[in-house]
């Protein structure tokens, strides 16, 4: 079993099993699947140059809508402009700290840097708020309903398994902020 | 968790006016913005404030009364200052994964931070 990280004198530490790093990696993987653009080989290389992307539209997709949101509430047009000049490094920018915990998985024991932190913890974040939308977590009430599923022999169709998994990935994040927020607090 | 704490009074510019150059107003008329956070059921509270402390360099207290408000009324105003900041702070945010917009503000909002959002503390 996965043990809670915790901060402690080499830093922030934390263990998990051979099949745990096997299903973090696989749900890292598909989350860089889903933000990785269509098709970037046909583009267009002065736009790969100054990240303007002048195709981007809001994604259909809701998960990938919940990653990159709007960043205003009633105004589209708006929203899509930001978009165009945004949105690629908002995605660079997660696939990089998703590629970064994901390297930190070769070995059972994690000894995380505060960057490696950081990186697990927006990455962990990222993969929670796609597996809840797979989940139809709408609110807290979802959300507390999906928490009460703890017993792995209880997983008998998909979506009891992807709340079992949400739970053990929400159990991970949480010990892992906690332990990020000890190492800020001033000591002696 | 510390719940909230008397509302800050939060000294409003006053340490600021000193810099104040109005030549070179490039930048039109500076009309505020702010940076609303917004409720969802999946990011964690502690997460929350953990990204409120690391990216604005909040205190622990402000930063678990603008979480709790966001948790509460379902938003927050965590930061304001000019367009640009505020959605270099939405974009900053959004890669942490919180669900952030930005607004005009209205005025008489005297709800949430007043942080100006200092930006990274590294």
């Amino acid at each position: 079993m996965a043990k809670a990280f915790k901060y402690g004198l080499k830093g922030i530490t934390g263990y998990l099993e051979p099949a745990e790093r096997e299903l973090l990696r696989s749900l890292i993987d598909d989350v860089i699947s889903m933000l990785e653009p269509a098709d970037s080989t046909s583009e267009d290389p002065l736009t790969a140059l100054i990240g303007l992307d002048m195709d981007v539209q809001e994604p259909s997709d809701r998960a990938l809508r919940r990653l990159l949101p709007n960043v205003m509430k009633n105004d589209g047009a708006a929203s899509l402009e930001f978009r165009q000049l945004t949105e690629r490094s908002l995605r660079e920018n997660k696939i990089g700290a998703l590629r970064a915990a994901a390297l930190g998985l070769d070995t059972n024991e994690l000894v995380l840097s505060p960057a490696d932190a950081r990186h697990w913890s927006q990455a962990l974040n990222d993969v929670r708020l796609v597996l809840a939308e797979r989940l139809d977590i709408r609110d807290d009430a979802d959300a507390e309903h999906v928490h009460t599923m703890q017993d792995w022999s209880q997983a008998e169709d998909v979506e009891s398994y992807l709340a079992l998994v949400y739970n053990f990935t929400t159990w991970l994040q949480e010990s892992l902020v906690q332990a990020m927020l000890q190492s800020m607090e001033p000591r002696g | 968790m510390t719940l909230s704490v008397a509302l800050g009074p939060d000294t409003q510019e006053s340490t600021q006016t000193g810099t104040v150059t109005s030549t070179d107003a490039l930048t039109a008329p500076d009309i505020p913005w702010n940076l609303v956070i917004w409720n969802d059921p999946v990011n964690l509270m502690s997460y929350v404030s953990y990204v409120f402390q690391s990216y604005f360099g909040y205190s622990e207290p402000k930063a678990n009364k603008l979480m709790m408000e966001v948790h509460k009324k379902g938003r927050s105003i965590v930061a304001h200052g000019s367009k640009e900041q505020v959605e270099q702070h939405a974009v900053a945010m959004h890669g942490f994964g919180l669900w952030a917009t930005v607004e005009k503000a209205t005025g008489g909002g005297k709800d949430g931070g007043s942080g100006k959002g200092k930006g990274k503390r590294g």
